[in-house]
């Protein structure tokens, strides 16, 4: 019986021809010491031999199941890592919604599942580019791009050891999706070859096909935030288009109404009318050139046109040159500016800063009553310099704090006109200088808007 | 004899209405509607004042300042369009004096034409200069404001003078920086605002709403003497 044991530890610890042969020595060996006469094979009762060919059955029969166990918990223990490896795949590609780093993840987990080099090349315009791949150095030559090309037009492996392109260093197996192609991943193989296992090779072709297939999912992704963006330009369009047809027309139709009467009707009107006609036509086309001017800078800033031209000013000066360019539409109301003498230079594009004080003035002065001062006020805090228009008005309506600064959008003030752009410009140009702008309504009454700049870093 | 004008415009809506208010304020005028046709009767007429406009069909009206600027110094004043800050920056250290930005008001193109033409007229200052509470004693190099004597730095001084100098005319920062610091100067911007604040804050009621050391965003600095 001991020596039965003796099979069974050899079984579970080696192949089934090693416990074959173990099953009979340890039927010989029984033979040789413990049958009479003892030390030599001669077997004087031949009873023994019928013991001797039961145990070697039995020897045989228990080999052969233990490797079987053997070989089954091997598979298991395989299907284990495999299934391990294919769960950690799709767990790195789940929350990846670019193309190039979905196939950056995949690449650096299977280099660290195969334990070999792993590059993922992507496609650029219907053609494999070595170009577009996942790591920095190009581990395979140049010419291997053609391999590559060939595996990704047909949707089979090629390359080393495989039945295109034997005698490549790298194997190349295309990244098979549900609709398409979606690249080629590059294995290249180390020294001792066991990615060349039927095994391993499973796995590669497993790993091409869930890449491939987060890769499909990242690209539908975009393609439905593609769709969303457009409908929200058209829909922006629309309302462009319609703020346009109403806010030009206005000006232009006053403008003709006014020039026309003064044409034909010259010698019937008396002076004071022609006077005011006169005004109207000034006014309304100094109104036109301020809408015209908002709709070419919001343009203009949403093209990407403009370039900011910093430096570091004094935020006086700027509010200074604000103030003088709405000096003429101020008529008498009262401002006062209040900045400390001890203000840090702020780095900004002089003219562009210098417009959203102007569109804060001239929206302060739009939406508030004539008799109503106006305030500027500003103060620096260890990281951002801060500049304050208020005013003593009506407030800013529950709700509307954030939405005033979307494109077209216009207070609910009465008699108030104009594009809706004036606070929109204002926000592109304070986050263009990575600063921050908000408006609340003030305790004791009114409203105010804040726009922080950021001190500028010492360098 | 009254003032000549040459106006090099192209477009013929804008050269009707100048013509119009040239007209009524009594001065003699000239048109040319390409920068060529302007040099050429530039050159013919001799005109007191030049309005010209930068986009003109045949070549840059850069040129003609540039043109002009060899053998006469007659002011010259540039119609430019809103938000060319570069433009007129450009213009105005190829030596043009005043720029006004289209669309623009009758009211203001005819103070800067007055302007210009006083300024060509008028020797460059005298001893003594003064505008609103602010005197200036340039030979004894003392600055009153109402009446009180105001320190000024060296270099805030320097900075005064240039701008009395130029009165009424815009400078561009290069300009002032090499006029006041030297010609190697010129990139040191932030310098120059430090001492412009320096002296709003000596000399004027508000520094933050100044009347007269004014700022042109993007472009430079003019000295304003009337309110």
């Amino acid at each position: 019986m001991v020596y039965l044991l003796g099979v069974v530890a050899v079984a579970i610890r080696c192949g089934q021809r090693v416990s074959v042969a173990a099953s009979v020595v340890s039927v010989a060996a029984f033979d040789f010491f413990c049958v009479p006469p003892y030390l030599t094979f001669i077997v004087s009762d031949y009873e023994y031999l019928v013991t001797f060919a039961g145990m070697l059955v039995v020897a045989l029969v228990i080999s052969a199941q233990t490797a079987r166990i053997r070989a089954q918990a091997l598979h298991a223990t395989r299907r284990e890592a495999r299934t391990q490896a294919l769960y950690r795949l799709s767990r790195a590609l789940a929350g990846q919604t670019r193309v190039f780093e979905t196939a950056r993840a995949a690449a650096e987990l299977a280099e660290e599942v195969f334990e070999v080099k792993v590059v993922i090349f992507l496609p650029d315009e219907d053609r494999i580019s070595f170009r577009k791949r996942t790591s920095e150095s190009l581990p395979v030559p140049l010419s291997d791009e053609a391999i590559a090309q060939w595996a990704f037009e047909r949707g089979v492996k090629a390359g080393a050891r495989m039945e295109n392109f034997p005698n490549a260093t790298a194997v190349y197996a295309p990244l098979l999706g549900a609709r398409e192609i979606c690249g080629v991943m590059c294995v290249i193989p180390d020294a001792a070859g066991h990615i060349f296992s039927e095994d391993q090779q499973n796995l590669v072709d497993l790993f091409a096909n869930q890449t491939a297939l987060a890769i499909e999912r990242t690209l539908s992704q975009k393609a439905a935030e593609d769709t969303r963006l457009r409908m929200e330009t058209e829909q922006m369009r629309s309302s462009l288009l319609s703020a346009i047809s109403h806010d030009l027309r206005t000006p232009l139709a006053s403008i003709t109404g006014a020039a026309s009467t003064l044409r034909s009707q010259h010698d019937k009107l008396a002076p004071e009318v022609k006077q005011e006609l006169l005004e109207s036509i000034a006014e309304e086309a100094e109104r036109l050139n301020r809408l015209v001017g908002n709709l070419l800078d919001m343009t203009r800033f949403e093209s990407g046109a403009v370039e900011l031209r910093r430096d570091l000013y004094p935020l006086e000066e700027i509010v200074g040159s604000a103030l003088q360019r709405v000096e003429r539409q101020l008529q008498g109301r009262a401002v006062t500016a209040v900045l400390p003498g001890d203000l840090p230079l702020v780095y900004v594009d002089d003219v562009l800063i210098g417009q959203v004080v102007t569109n804060l003035v001239e929206n302060a002065l739009k939406y508030t009553p004539k008799e109503t001062p106006l305030e500027i006020a500003a103060e620096a805090t260890p990281d951002a310099v801060i500049l304050e228009v208020r005013d003593r008005g009506p407030g800013l309506p529950a709700g509307d704090e954030k939405r005033i600064f979307e494109k077209f959008y216009r207070g609910s003030a009465k008699g108030a006109r104009g594009a809706g752009l004036g606070l929109a410009i204002c926000r592109a140009i304070v986050q263009a200088h990575q600063g921050k702008i908000q408006a609340f309504n003030r305790p004791g009454g009114g409203a105010a808007f804040r726009m922080s700049l950021p001190a500028r870093s010492p360098s | 004899m009254k003032p000549l004008i040459l106006m090099v415009e192209d477009d013929p809506q804008i050269r009707r209405f100048l013509r119009a208010a040239l007209a009524a304020e009594g001065y003699r005028f000239q048109e040319a509607t390409t920068a060529q046709d302007g040099l050429t009767q530039a050159a013919a007429h001799r005109p007191d004042l030049i309005l010209l406009d930068l986009g003109l069909p045949d070549r840059d009206g850069l040129d003609v300042i540039r043109g002009v600027r060899q053998w006469s110094s007659a002011p010259i004043l540039v119609l430019s369009a809103r938000g060319q800050e570069r433009d007129k920056i450009e213009a105005l250290d190829s030596g043009a004096d005043d720029y006004v930005a289209k669309p623009f008001t009758v009211g203001e193109l005819l103070a800067r034409v007055r302007a210009g033409l006083r300024r060509s007229a008028t020797a460059p200052a005298g001893v003594a200069f003064q505008f609103g509470r602010i005197e200036v004693d340039l030979e004894k190099r003392i600055v009153k404001v109402a009446g009180e004597e105001v320190h000024l730095t060296p270099n805030e001084y320097k900075l005064l003078q240039a701008l009395i100098k130029h009165a009424g005319k815009v400078l561009t920062q290069r300009q002032l920086l090499s006029e006041v610091w030297g010609p190697n100067s010129t990139e040191q911007a932030q310098y120059l605002r430090v001492y412009i604040a320096q002296l709003r804050r000596k000399l004027e009621q508000d520094p933050a709403r100044p009347r007269h050391l004014q700022t042109e965003p993007g472009v430079g600095y003019r000295l304003v003497l009337e309110e």
